[in-house]
């Protein structure tokens, strides 16, 4: 069963903004990452399904209430994260939640304090005096507080330091185990592969392919950053044949490899390495290596 | 139709620039009740007369002062009722809803199962509950002062139907500014509608004061509408009043139908 489906949905906002003919389907239980660059048109998607655009043509459900006209019945089984960390002046962290729980007819509150103590969150300070990362665990603890059916997380991770940003994770998987539907975006390819079973890449307000995860991970290159001790063994192992792309410079040697890495890790044997590194990979990577999209007409954006 | 933990933050939010509006106004009714005095009330007017007419009808202290309610109504309602209470509602209206849009935190309140009307309805109720109690609490103070001071000299029922007139502009004024929080998604353009077109209204008023050549300004203002010197008579002022009523409720319905209807940014 389908929780959230979009059906040509098209928010033109003029000069190739907006979204365009955008259809795909989150089945439940499904973690969907929603992976583009910024002013790809993710938010703008989210926004549809939150009920407050209406598009031009087109439309949006989730558990097929329409997100528009029906909003506010889609929202009792719903948890929203925004981009934007605004709040209510004046409150405390803790003023902000109760509240919240007020506007949701929420009685218990158990799982908002596990949350709370899960992610170390200060409630006492008031909310204009957090700090960027306080403020996304706050939004992230009033999304999951009421234990909704569906998720729709705009950036995340984004404000958090790595540590919270693996609590995170955990957060996802678990909730996902519970059966939760989630649709979380990001322009940052190696959160959502941490945590999405499923991947709909949006590009200037087209989605350009959707793909499980795991052929995703097959397909994809790694680069690898391979110190030698001398510039005439990176040389050397540059010669040697079976690699798409390498790039040598002093005594260090930059591959890329599709796929399966035991003929790379033999071949190093042969050398004295003296260290070696992956270089993550940014969105822009990603799309050249998976569509062969030429930089120009996006890589402005990033 | 209404959210009561919402109406509860909004109270939060907002009572102390009401109780600021509230004192001020404490402050300004019983020096001008204390300063009527029945023996004096001439030479008052014959020391009015000696200064340039236009200033002091800008002032709005133009008609001719006999007792108690006409002392009121000039010093009173003539420019300081327009002026005091509509520094709150310029204020209130944009933070109801223009200003959570503006800063994002709308997003928040949609994101519980509440419908935007019903959002939109409990600020407007805010609004319009507390510029009532402003009033309410201007019109019996004001009543208690003048029976202290002068007791028995206060045409109590003029008094009242003065302050209902009071009400009934702060009903369309504040449907004005509530339309224009609900009409843009910006906290400036919101005022600038929202806080303009009061602002205006009350300049027209004071340049259509001064003399017959400027006359014709008083028909830019709303503010024509409620005109204390007729009030205070008993007669004519059912027509200005129905108006206000009118324009109230079409401003408030329209915010709240634009509020339903339009795209949010956030």
């Amino acid at each position: 069963m389908s929780v959230i489906e979009i059906n040509g949905l098209t928010k033109d906002y003029g000069n190739h903004k907006g979204i365009f003919n955008l259809s795909f389907q989150v089945q439940e239980g499904e973690v969907f990452g929603y992976l583009g660059p910024n002013g790809a048109g993710k938010t703008t998607t989210i926004r549809h399904l939150m009920g407050f655009l209406t598009a031009d043509k087109g439309k949006a459900s989730i558990l097929g209430k329409d997100c528009r006209s029906e909003s506010a019945s889609v929202m009792k089984e719903l948890g929203y994260l925004p981009a934007e960390m605004a709040f209510f002046d004046g409150m405390s962290g803790m003023d902000f939640l109760k509240f919240m729980g007020e506007m949701r007819d929420m009685s218990n509150t158990a799982y908002r304090d596990a949350l709370i103590k899960k992610f170390e969150l200060d409630t006492r300070g008031r909310i204009r005096k957090m700090s960027k990362g306080m403020k996304q665990k706050l939004g992230i603890v009033c999304a999951f507080m009421h234990d909704p059916k569906v998720l729709l997380l705009d950036e995340p991770t984004s404000g958090l330091d790595p540590l919270m940003q693996k609590l995170f994770a955990e957060l996802i998987l678990e909730e996902r185990s519970k059966g939760k539907t989630i649709l979380m975006s990001s322009h940052s390819f190696e959160e959502i592969e941490r945590t999405c079973d499923r991947v709909g890449i949006i590009r200037q307000g087209e989605l350009v392919a959707t793909e499980n995860i795991h052929d995703l991970k097959e397909k994809r290159r790694k680069i690898y950053l391979i110190t030698f001790d001398s510039p005439a063994s990176a040389v050397e192992f540059a010669k040697k044949d079976g690699y798409d792309k390498v790039t040598v410079s002093g005594a260090t040697a930059k591959v890329c490899i599709l796929g399966n890495v035991s003929s790379f890790v033999h071949e190093l044997g042969k050398y004295n390495v003296l260290d070696l590194d992956t270089e993550s990979c940014n969105l822009e990577d990603v799309f050249m290596q998976y569509y062969g999209v030429s930089n120009g007409n996006h890589s402005n954006k990033n | 139709m209404l959210s009561k933990p919402l109406l509860k933050a909004t109270i939060k939010q907002n009572y102390i620039v009401l109780l600021i509006i509230i004192g001020v106004l404490m402050i300004y009714m019983p020096t001008i009740v204390s300063m009527y005095d029945p023996k004096t009330q001439e030479s008052l007017n014959e020391m009015l007369k000696m200064m340039p007419k236009e200033v002091i009808s800008a002032m709005g202290f133009s008609s001719p002062v006999s007792d108690l309610l006409s002392f009121i109504a000039t010093y009173f309602y003539g420019f300081l009722i327009l002026l005091l209470p509509m520094i709150y509602t310029i204020i209130v209206a944009n933070r109801t809803i223009a200003s959570h849009v503006d800063k994002g935190s709308m997003a928040y309140l949609l994101s519980t199962p509440n419908t935007r009307a019903k959002i939109a309805c409990t600020q407007a109720f805010y609004l319009l509950t507390s510029i009532t109690l402003l009033i309410t609490f201007v019109t019996l103070s004001g009543i208690s002062m003048c029976q202290i001071l002068f007791p028995g000299d206060l045409n109590i029922k003029g008094f009242i139907l003065l302050n209902l007139g009071a009400l009934l502009l702060y009903y369309a004024l504040t449907g004005i500014g509530f339309f224009a929080s609900c009409f843009f998604n910006d906290t400036k353009n919101s005022l600038a509608l929202g806080a303009g077109l009061p602002v205006a209204f009350l300049l027209f008023q004071m340049v259509s004061d001064i003399g017959d050549a400027t006359k014709f300004f008083k028909y830019l203002s709303l503010y024509t509408l409620f005109d204390p010197a007729t009030i205070i008579t008993g007669e004519g002022y059912a027509v200005s009043y129905l108006v206000l009523v009118v324009i109230g409720v079409v401003m408030y319905t329209a915010g709240i139908l634009s509020f339903h209807k339009k795209d949010l940014t956030l």
